[in-house]
């Protein structure tokens, strides 16, 4: 009997005692493909143990509740500009320990209080140049449904489809923010939807504008151009409209009350350093934070399709105008689709 | 006796105690958060307290500019900022703004702050912001329940309709429980044939059957809705068909529609009406329908007279199912449905983890809590006589 009971005690002892040994550090990020390679490129690399990877879907809510409830399993995640300013300003995220972290290897403004710049991302004009010869090259044209007749593809949403809507009425890109500031500025950006509105789709996922215009359903679509130049290098004759670039940056946060706080600085400070991300650039077009791999002429040579090349006529989506007008504008863009 | 009652309490006490804790009190706690309001009460206590204090005419006193601007200071240095931040941009866009850069500026700023703080932002001059803030000291607030349903406060108090474009939520309430009661309805009406026939099978048939309307939980209800968009998009198999047979001459558009909401809605409801129904039929006693017969009921006469009442109770249970889970679904109106076709719940879920605003989706989820529960109850009452002349 004795026989039995040791061992039994002992897993029943491990079984307890599980929860109190240490978790491995975990990383979160987008997901897809892209995830993959990171996997194979920055997190495997990662010299002081094992680095255990999940996905998610940006949405912050649970991150907020994880470090409320005191019940913390996620150490670094990637997170969208907006949601790290307010979650640095709330304390949901560490302080970046910059004596750790090499603050001076960002592009300017990618290492803020709580944040290590990660890659960018950016939306643009695109379509399917097998259907369409010729296509809109400015926000302008889009709107244009006498020359370019076909339905149209945005995001659903008011970010980015705002900006975008005022640019379609003649707003130069440098005015966007200041224009939709105004009460006459948002009127005239819902105005300019009004009319777009009898050709205008909205898509919700990323893939979908994808979708849309490889099946005809709409003949121009605004979608993340990392999507559409993978296409383009998977052989689909799409035309970028690098012109319409909107873009932004994901950043690296540490989770408030991650065991593995330390471990996490020092894997951001790993996977923001060249060697990794050059790694990672052989197999996804990204677009670094870190100013010597954004400059590196071969990356950029290599690949043509890479948003840093293209990045100097786009606008930069305001991270802080989001914060402020977002809620406000968002429920006049869900009250204006529902009318 | 009593000691048998005593020992029945102490028996279900464990589920009691489950169901309080697992459930009510979870429900509750969320509920409260509708009308909960300590943002500002707890990054800004001593404001708030002087504040309470104030006429509410003119502008308040000089210790309150000194304190709102000392305590900013503080909760940005804190880090508790945001959700004071959050609270008050959402009661007036652009107050966000205001509270950050005051705080920023807060060691800056010299006495008389009265004059310091209308310098650095012309807000602080006006009553109107000063009112906001007062309003907003808790414990509790009608903000949230009001937004929800599209009422908005003036600084004096006063309740007011919310401008025509930004009203939103009405419309979504009215939405969802119409959508819900056509799907509730074409679920009912589709599933008792169903749950008859069934009922009726003879033995390995019947569970042959029963299987075969269980088989659709094998498979997500994300897959069960991502399988409709395939199969109607325009160049889908649906559209396919129906071209090729020469009955269309273009594709149509379903998806985008509410024809497609209801449609998915439909699919991956239907087995919850089917299960009520048919496990009520199969314990109606059949020597009923022999003893109408014998007593000259025609087959009409035996189905609505006799069948049809003993079953309503199974066909109550369904519908209200199928009710309520259409209510809470929003992943096939996301996925299926167009701009004019998003439920409730999709905002809901949206508030919790996107703008993570815990207030609008607990005001949003009492609202649909209540709303449901009175239909559901109203439905109950209006064929609680049908459903009791049975006995």
């Amino acid at each position: 009997m004795r026989r039995f009971l040791a061992p039994l005690a002992a897993m029943m002892l491990g079984l307890f005692a599980t929860p109190l040994l240490a978790r491995d550090l975990t990383v979160v990020a987008g997901g897809g493909a892209l995830q993959d390679h990171m996997r194979a490129t920055l997190f495997s690399t990662f010299a002081n143990g094992p680095v255990v990877d999940t996905a998610y879907d940006y949405n912050v809510g649970p991150i907020r509740a994880m470090v409320q409830a005191r019940n913390v399993t996620w150490d670094v995640v990637m997170v969208e500009a907006p949601d790290l300013v307010r979650g640095c300003e709330d304390g949901i995220f560490e302080r970046i320990d910059w004596s750790v972290v090499n603050r001076d290897k960002f592009m300017p403004g990618g290492a803020t209080t709580c944040g290590a710049g990660a890659i960018g991302w950016g939306v643009s004009v695109f379509y399917d140049e097998a259907r369409h010869p010729t296509g809109p090259a400015n926000f302008v044209e889009f709107w244009d449904t006498q020359r370019f007749p076909g339905r149209r593809s945005l995001r659903r949403g008011a970010r980015m489809t705002l900006e975008i809507a005022l640019m379609g009425d003649g707003v130069p890109a440098a005015e966007v923010y200041k224009v939709l500031a105004t009460p006459a500025g948002q009127q005239r950006a819902f105005a300019a939807l009004d009319r777009l509105r009898p050709n205008l789709t909205f898509w919700t996922g990323g893939q979908q504008p994808i979708e849309l215009v490889n099946s005809g359903e709409v003949a121009y679509a605004v979608a993340f151009v990392g999507r559409v130049a993978n296409g383009i290098r998977a052989g689909q004759r799409y035309a970028l409209r690098w012109p319409t670039l909107l873009y932004a940056y994901d950043s690296w946060a540490v989770v408030r009350g991650s065991a593995n706080a330390a471990a996490g600085m020092q894997l951001i400070e790993h996977i923001t350093n060249p060697a990794p991300l050059l790694a990672l650039t052989r197999l996804w077009p990204i677009n670094p934070v870190n100013q010597a791999v954004a400059d590196d002429p071969d990356v950029r040579a290599r690949n043509p399709l890479m948003m840093t090349n293209h990045q100097a006529g786009g606008l930069e989506i305001d991270t802080e105008f989001w914060l402020e007008h977002g809620p406000d504008l968002e429920q006049r863009f869900a009250a204006w689709l529902n009318r | 006796m009593r000691r048998t009652n005593w020992l029945a309490a102490l028996l279900i006490a464990p589920l009691l105690l489950l169901i309080l804790g697992s459930f009510l009190v979870p429900v509750g706690l969320t509920l409260f958060r509708a009308v909960q309001d300590r943002e500002v009460a707890q990054a800004l206590p001593e404001t708030s307290a002087i504040l309470a204090a104030w006429d509410g005419q003119g502008l308040p006193p000089e210790a309150a500019f000194a304190a709102v601007a000392r305590e900013l200071g503080a909760a940005l240095e804190a880090r508790r900022i945001g959700d004071v931040a959050q609270r008050m941009n959402f009661a007036r866009t652009g107050m966000r703004s205001t509270l950050l850069r005051t705080a920023r500026a807060a060691e800056r700023l010299r006495a008389p702050y009265a004059a310091s703080l209308v310098a650095l932002d012309a807000r602080w001059g006006q009553a109107e912001t000063w009112l906001l803030l007062r309003s907003a000291g808790g414990p509790v607030t009608s903000l949230y329940l009001l937004r929800a349903m599209d009422f908005t406060q003036t600084p004096d108090g006063g309740v007011v309709q919310a401008p025509t474009d930004e009203r939103l939520y009405r419309t979504l309430f009215l939405r969802t429980f119409g959508i819900s009661l056509l799907v509730t309805a074409i679920c009912v009406l589709l599933a008792y044939p169903v749950a008859y026939t069934i009922a009726r099978l003879r033995a390995p048939w019947s569970s042959i059957a029963l299987t075969l309307v269980l088989i659709p939980f094998w498979s997500s209800v994300l897959v069960r809705t991502t399988a409709w968009f395939v199969l109607l998009q325009r160049e889908g198999p649906v559209n396919g068909a129906l071209l090729g047979m020469g009955l269309l001459e273009a594709p149509a558009q379903v998806i985008g529609t509410r024809i497609a909401v209801v449609l998915a809605l439909v699919h991956v409801l239907l087995p919850f009406a089917i299960l009520p129904m048919h496990s009520v039929m199969t314990r109606l006693d059949a020597t009923y329908l022999r003893a109408a017969a014998s007593l000259g009921a025609n087959g009409m006469q035996r189905f609505l007279r006799v069948w049809l009442p003993l079953s309503l109770p199974g066909v109550l249970a369904g519908g209200a199912m199928v009710f309520l889970l259409a209510v809470g679904m929003y992943t096939a109106p996301a996925l299926v449905g167009g701009d004019r076709d998003q439920m409730v719940a999709w905002f809901i879920a949206n508030f919790l983890n996107r703008d993570v605003n815990w207030g609008m989706a607990a005001a949003l989820s009492a609202y649909l809590l209540a709303m449901t529960g009175a239909i559901v109850a109203l439905a109950r009452i209006l064929t609680g006589g049908m459903v009791g002349a049975r006995g």
